[in-house]
């Protein structure tokens, strides 16, 4: 038995892809190596197989599939050609988010890093006297109900959802009792 | 070239792919239809078997005749056209695998073939038919998720070369890897094929 098994030499040898030498080497090799042999009768067995495989492809719909393809082309674009029909130089061609981009998207950093600036730079200013007011008429309902804080923390208890669920459901003296001992 | 052909008493010229791909690239709409024409069930079969699902099959095959027509000026010739087209559509198809990947993994949910307490084999179908007929058809269902475990790369590099008769030089061109990688690929797709398939 020879030495070094040509593993990947028996597929081409199958497919009668190897020159004369090799060729002959491999046949030399595959008399005398039972286990290089039952290896090409599998690799044989599996190519056939592959092969009925590839033959049994579901065919599309070929009409369906045309008309996909040229709304698919409609919306490709073309590379440019000269009058000989070749590509022109590429090197200066834009890459897919072009140089217009970049430039956008640079511009949009730069606003939004002026903005962030200014804004804290606005945060030490004094407001102005619609805002004091608005501030103070705030304040001012939160103090309310701190005020009633106990009627709060009651309404915070009746926080069950299945009682509130079937309020509709108590009766009219039932709902003014609730509504009286609230 | 133009190949002249009688076809109906009438002779047809047909162009071969890279004339085609010339006449795109001067965005002559013809000759893109007889490019499609051409190619798109090769292109819709090896996606599918790369992808394993219709809807991605069909985006992604046509994903790959829209960068043919966008860079179709690109294409000088060199190499094969249809290495170069289908390293397009490889590519395209590798990308999707890793999109899938990342949302599958947000996104759990198992489709046909993934869940591992299934049977590895279907049961035998009701339908009437030859033997033989069966015992592809669940040899080829047993192949499906199994190829769904290979590396993307070994598993375009096997299905090249099954199903578009590509030599491994040619898969290297469109893995764009060496020639001896692209036999190891497919050396180690399919002893991982023949593995998977024992274990079931």
């Amino acid at each position: 038995m020879a030495a070094k098994h040509p593993a990947t030499e028996l597929v081409p040898y199958l497919r009668g892809e190897l020159g004369v030498d090799r060729r002959a080497l491999v046949e030399q090799h595959l008399d005398q190596c039972a286990q290089c042999r039952e290896s090409a009768e599998s690799a044989t067995a599996i190519l056939s197989q592959l092969s009925v495989a590839v033959e049994a492809v579901p065919a599309p719909d070929w009409v369906a599939y045309r008309a996909d393809l040229r709304r698919k082309l409609l919306t490709a674009r073309p590379e440019p050609v000269d009058a000989r029909g070749r590509l022109r130089p590429s090197m200066f061609r834009m890459p897919a988010f072009g140089w217009p981009s970049i430039a956008i998207g640079a511009a949009a950093a730069a606003m939004l890093a002026i903005v962030l600036v200014t804004h804290r730079g606005s945060g030490v200013q004094t407001p102005g006297v619609d805002q004091l007011e608005l501030q103070t008429d705030i304040g001012s309902a939160d103090v309310g109900l701190l005020a009633n804080y106990r009627v709060v923390e009651h309404l915070d208890l009746l926080e069950n959802y299945d009682v509130i669920e079937h309020l509709d459901e108590l009766a009219p003296g039932d709902r003014q009792n609730h509504e009286a001992s609230s | 070239m133009a190949a002249p052909r009688r076809r109906g008493g009438l002779i047809q010229v047909e162009f071969s792919d890279d004339e085609l791909c010339r006449r795109i690239a001067e965005r002559d709409a013809n000759a893109f239809e007889l490019m499609v024409d051409r190619h798109q069930a090769r292109a819709y079969r090896l996606a599918f078997s790369i992808l394993g699902n219709e809807a991605d099959a069909r985006d992604v095959s046509q994903e790959a005749f829209v960068r043919l027509y966008e860079a179709a000026g690109r294409f000088d010739g060199r190499a094969r056209f249809s290495t170069w087209f289908y390293r397009i559509l490889v590519n395209l198809c590798i990308d999707q695998q890793r999109r899938n990947r990342w949302w599958k993994r947000l996104l759990p949910l198992a489709g046909p073939g993934d869940n591992p307490d299934e049977p590895a084999f279907d049961p035998p179908s009701d339908e009437a038919g030859p033997e033989s007929d069966a015992m592809l058809n669940q040899s080829v269902r047993r192949l499906r998720p199994a190829l769904a475990q290979l590396s993307p790369q070994q598993r375009a590099a096997v299905l090249l070369q099954t199903q578009e008769g590509f030599t491994s030089r040619e898969i290297a061109a469109v893995l764009k890897c060496s020639e001896n990688t692209a036999r190891v690929h497919v050396h180690r797709g399919i002893a991982q094929l023949r593995k998977l398939l024992r274990n079931d």
